[in-house]
């Protein structure tokens, strides 16, 4: 517990930490590197909680670097999962950035308003050429040029149901639901032959569910959010009405994303969604529930998720960072992670591999296939600029929106007004 | 030391009936089935096998094939090892600080008379109230400007002398009978003299007490061990269990594994104090 | 007491001073600063006065916070001063076992989040161990939403603050039990006292000031309580966010890289005025001891 209280205040650090109350608000340009210059000396590669099961993998991938380039020296450190922004974010503000760090998009805007990140683009104009649209534009910021980092590895989500489930009350996993309506009566006649034990649905509606609806999130110049549309409410509605009737568990109104996949784990809840290794990591928890799950597309347009390498504008060996990054990143590298887990890479040279296209004939082997097809269409749902605080605001107004206890409009309304407030001061 | 005042024991009125005895121990039954299952649930999530569900519906309490290879996998993912050795040493430095820091303050506060004490007082009890979602704030630049940043020894440092901890002790001097004191006075003794002969030997049982919650504490921490440390050789066990939770991969069971074996010290430093929680005032002997 | 060398005092508060100015009222000091800036952690702010405050008297969740954080103060006040003192008394006999016990009953106090999430949840929640029973029992038809409404889900919280507070609290009461004078136990019983008299004629005057201590370091964690609501909500503070803490507040404020200090440091400044309330309860009463 004392975890959390630690936690407080932490990014507080930095307001002390050097940066002062200096007026730095602007967005600064991207300063000019260029990657040229020998690749050699001192470099730093952060990444995020992939020791120990991933060790051997970046050792040989580093090791290989060194040998292309003698008298370069890598230095890796790998940062655990959790108080991992907090890490960054000390980092950043003591100016101790390591020269090379894995950032998800969101992650990587706060920095590049300080002018922290390389443009990458600039420096190695080969980026836009090698890697795929979709993980490129998850590193372009509106109002900011360039490209503030490689693209490594690609996820997206996959429906999974619990075959077992179904099968008893009545359903099949074969055929499963294929919109919104479809789903909501499918879990009404799970939960009346189940007598109310187990459930279909177990997940509140998210901004992203908005837009499959065809909500617009902000406003074009992303000064304001706009979601509190009559379409919006209407599918609030929908949450609200299922609900009442006893189609979600109540631990819907509490449970964060991850509850959905707790109850899923349980055998409560017959749908979760879940990326292209949901089933591999799921052998680990409930290896006897696992080899019953079988996935499906996703709804609508399916959510792209992106990790990606930056490189530090204070770097002191930007040529080395820069090929690092890039090496870490390229085609052959990313091919050799993706076999050791269900992620995808990120340039284009991998779109042919036959390794994602063709599945192995399990369950696992079928959900990534169906994972890479949908990487295809795959959009990041959520603007960049949604931070932790709007995301937890919008889930608690949802979360009353469904108790009944407000109306959807006055829920959107109150949501929308607190994250213009967030995004304004 | 008075040796007769050896054989009291502490809260012992008369010898206890069996009556008495057997309602005791049907309380501490009672509290301990309250107590003591997230403890359980861990050693044995700890002890099942990769063949066992881990969260199902209805989990068993018992593993069915209990196995050591989580703790074997744990010890061979993370330098175990290495990790639990930083955290003595974190520790080591924060018990050390608070027991003389806080003892000396905590006497002076209690048992000394001077200008602005009450003031210090009101100061120390205020630090219990202010904001302290901010005060890690500071902390790591003040660190960083000593140059101990990435160093045991600045994740040790700001909890060297806890104010709660002067507080505890300035209760338990204050509860130590004027009478003893002031015969001391009268005997010439020293401020220094009345501590460590009458002071000291009265407050053991706060002392260890300081001394289990400082451990916990500092064992415990986890973000600020997390943000001065930059070398991940230098982290401490609870930073350095932490890579049990990858990025694709996190196995309930070695967490539970890892969670025991940070959890043994605690039991032992806690076994091993408790005890001296009764070298009250009797034991301490009124001879001074 | 009297003493011959007028810096003795001040030497033996030096290394505890120093600490108290560098480590606890500088950091303190900063936060006040912020208070009227609307600081980022990257990147300055501006001072803008008062405006963080009066968003303060705005926010609507800061007033369910405060009435969340009084609640629960007033819940466990009496509990966590009573209840851990019965429980030191019940350890403090040297039984066969006693160790056993004393060990076992505080290892809620270090038991990882997580866990106690996990458990708490599977023991409270719908098709939780309460609700199964009590439906059995057929006492309640549909499951209580110990988790999902707003009071009860107070409530709940409170309930697993009581429990991590017993064996911590415990411990405190034990090393004062020890210097209450058994002679006084003894002339008590000589009287005919019962062990009700007993516990309130000579156990609670004899344990006054730690009773006083442990009343305004449970009052002060209750008013800025945070994880046992975290975890029972899995963060969110419940529908609408309305069994949010004022530190649970503050701390939705200040995390993340585009946190906002300056309105988190307002925060904490307000819980401080409502904190310093029991604390200066406790000098009186102190002063009335003395």
């Amino acid at each position: 517990m004392r975890r959390y209280w630690s936690g407080l205040g932490l990014a507080a650090v930095l307001a002390a930490a050097g940066c002062g109350l200096g007026d730095t608000g602007q967005p600064a340009a991207a300063p000019g590197a260029t990657a040229t210059g020998e690749v050699k000396g001192k470099v730093s590669l952060q990444t995020w909680a992939l020791k120990p099961k991933f060790t051997d993998y970046m050792q040989k991938v580093i090791d290989s670097f060194e040998k292309k380039y003698p008298g370069v020296e890598v230095e890796w450190l790998d940062q655990p999962g959790e108080g991992y922004s907090d890490k960054v974010l000390s980092q950043a503000a003591g100016g101790s950035l390591p020269d090379v760090t894995n950032l998800p998009p969101e992650f990587a805007l706060p920095l590049v308003k300080q002018g922290l990140l390389l443009d990458v683009a600039q420096a190695d104009p080969a980026v836009k050429d090698e890697y795929v649209p979709g993980g490129l534009s998850a590193y372009t910021y509106p109002g900011v040029q360039g490209v503030y980092g490689y693209p490594w590895y690609l996820n997206t989500d996959v429906n999974y149901w619990n075959s077992e489930l179904m099968a008893e009350n009545g359903l099949d996993a074969k055929k499963p639901p294929a919109s919104f309506d479809e789903l909501v009566a499918q879990a009404r006649t799970l939960k009346e032959k189940s007598g109310g034990k187990v459930y279909l649905m177990s997940r509140k509606p998210e901004l992203g569910d908005f837009v499959q609806a065809g909500v617009k999130l902000m406003s074009d110049d992303g000064k304001s959010f706009t979601f509190n549309t009559p379409e919006a409410a209407a599918l609030l509605d929908k949450y609200r009405d299922a609900f009442k009737d006893g189609l979600l568990p109540r631990d819907v109104l509490t449970d964060t994303y991850a509850g959905n996949a707790k109850l899923f784990n349980e055998g409560t809840v017959a749908w979760t969604t879940g990326g292209g290794n949901y089933i591999t990591s799921l052998a680990v928890d409930n290896p006897s529930l696992a080899p019953k799950v079988v996935p499906s597309p996703a709804f609508g347009t399916p959510p792209l998720y992106v990790q990606g390498l930056s490189v530090s504008a204070k770097s002191k060996n930007t040529p080395a960072a820069l090929a690092l990054a890039r090496w870490v990143t390229n085609a052959e590298n990313q091919a050799a992670f993706a076999h050791l887990v269900a992620i995808f890479p990120s340039t284009k040279a991998s779109a042919d591999d036959p390794f994602f296209s063709k599945s192995d004939g399990t369950n696992a082997g079928d959900a990534k296939v169906m994972a890479f097809a949908a990487l295809a269409k795959a959009k990041m749902l959520e603007p960049v600029a949604l931070t932790e605080a709007m995301k937890k605001i919008v889930k608690q107004q949802f979360a009353l929106a469904i108790s009944g206890e407000v109306t959807s409009k006055e829920a959107l309304d109150k949501a929308v007004a607190k994250c213009d407030e967030l995004l304004q001061n | 030391m008075a040796a007769h005042a050896k054989r009291v024991r502490p809260g012992g009125l008369a010898a206890a009936g069996p009556a008495e005895k057997a309602l005791r121990y049907a309380l501490l039954l009672l509290v301990l089935a309250l107590t003591v299952s997230p403890f359980l649930w861990q050693l044995s999530t700890s002890l099942k096998s990769l063949t066992e569900d881990v969260y199902s519906r209805t989990p068993t309490f018992l593993p069915e094939h209990p196995t050591l290879d989580n703790y074997a996998q744990v010890a061979d993912a993370i330098p175990v090892w290495s990790y639990a050795a930083n955290s003595l040493v974190v520790a080591a430095i924060v018990i050390t600080g608070n027991v003389i820091g806080a003892t000396m303050a905590g006497y002076a506060l209690a048992r000394l008379r001077f200008r602005g004490a009450k003031l210090l007082l009101g100061l120390f009890l205020a630090t219990l109230v202010l904001p302290g979602e901010v005060t890690i704030v500071s902390q790591y630049v003040t660190v960083r400007s000593l140059g101990l940043a990435d160093t045991l020894l600045g994740v040790a440092l700001p909890g060297a002398i806890a104010m709660l901890n002067v507080l505890l002790m300035r209760t338990a001097f204050a509860a130590i009978p004027q009478e003893m004191d002031e015969a001391a006075v009268i005997d010439g003794a020293t401020a220094w003299q009345r501590l460590r002969h009458i002071g000291l030997p009265n407050v053991r049982g706060m002392l260890s007490v300081i001394t289990i919650f400082t451990f916990i504490g500092a064992w415990d921490d986890f973000l600020w061990p997390l943000i001065v440390l930059t070398d991940p050789d230098h982290y401490t066990l609870t930073v350095g269990l932490q890579y049990l939770n990858g990025t694709f991969t996190s196995n309930p069971r070695l967490i539970a594994a890892g969670t025991m074996i940070s959890f043994v010290p605690i039991v032992v430093v806690f076994a091993a104090l408790q005890r001296y929680f009764f070298r009250g005032v009797e034991e301490g002997a009124i001879k001074g | 007491m009297t003493h011959r060398r007028w810096f003795t005092p001040w030497l033996l508060v030096a290394p505890a001073v120093v600490w108290l100015l560098v480590f606890n009222l500088w950091p303190s000091l900063n936060t006040v600063v912020l208070a009227f800036t609307n600081a980022k952690p990257l990147g300055g702010g501006h001072f803008t006065g008062l405006a963080n405050f009066a968003r303060a008297l705005d926010d609507s969740q800061l007033t369910d916070a405060l009435v969340n954080s009084i609640v629960y103060m007033l819940v466990c006040l009496p509990l966590l001063t009573m209840l851990p003192l019965l429980l030191a008394i019940l350890v403090e006999k040297r039984l066969p076992g006693i160790t056993f016990f004393r060990t076992a009953f505080y290892t809620p106090v270090v038991a990882s989040a997580v866990v106690v999430a996990l458990i708490w949840g599977w023991v409270l929640d719908d098709r939780g161990l309460v609700n199964g029973f009590a439906q059995w029992l057929g006492v309640v038809a549909a499951p209580v939403p110990f988790l999902t409404d707003r009071w009860l889900l107070l409530f709940s919280a409170i309930s697993l603050t009581v429990w991590k507070g017993l064996g911590y609290y415990m411990i405190i009461y034990l090393s004062a039990l020890g210097n209450v004078r058994r002679e006084l136990h003894e002339a008590a019983a000589v009287d005919g006292a019962g062990a009700v008299r007993r516990f309130w004629s000579v156990t609670v005057p004899g344990v006054r000031n730690t009773m006083l201590l442990v009343s305004v370091l449970v009052s002060v964690s209750a008013l800025r309580v945070f994880s046992e609501l975290y975890v029972l909500s899995n963060g969110t503070g419940g529908p609408g966010g309305r069994d949010m803490s004022v530190v649970m507040l503050i701390q939705l404020y200040t995390r993340g890289f585009s946190g906002h200090l300056g309105y988190a440091s307002a925060l904490s400044i307000v819980l401080f005025v409502i904190t310093i309330g029991p604390m200066l309860l406790l000098l009186r009463l102190d002063r009335k001891a003395a």
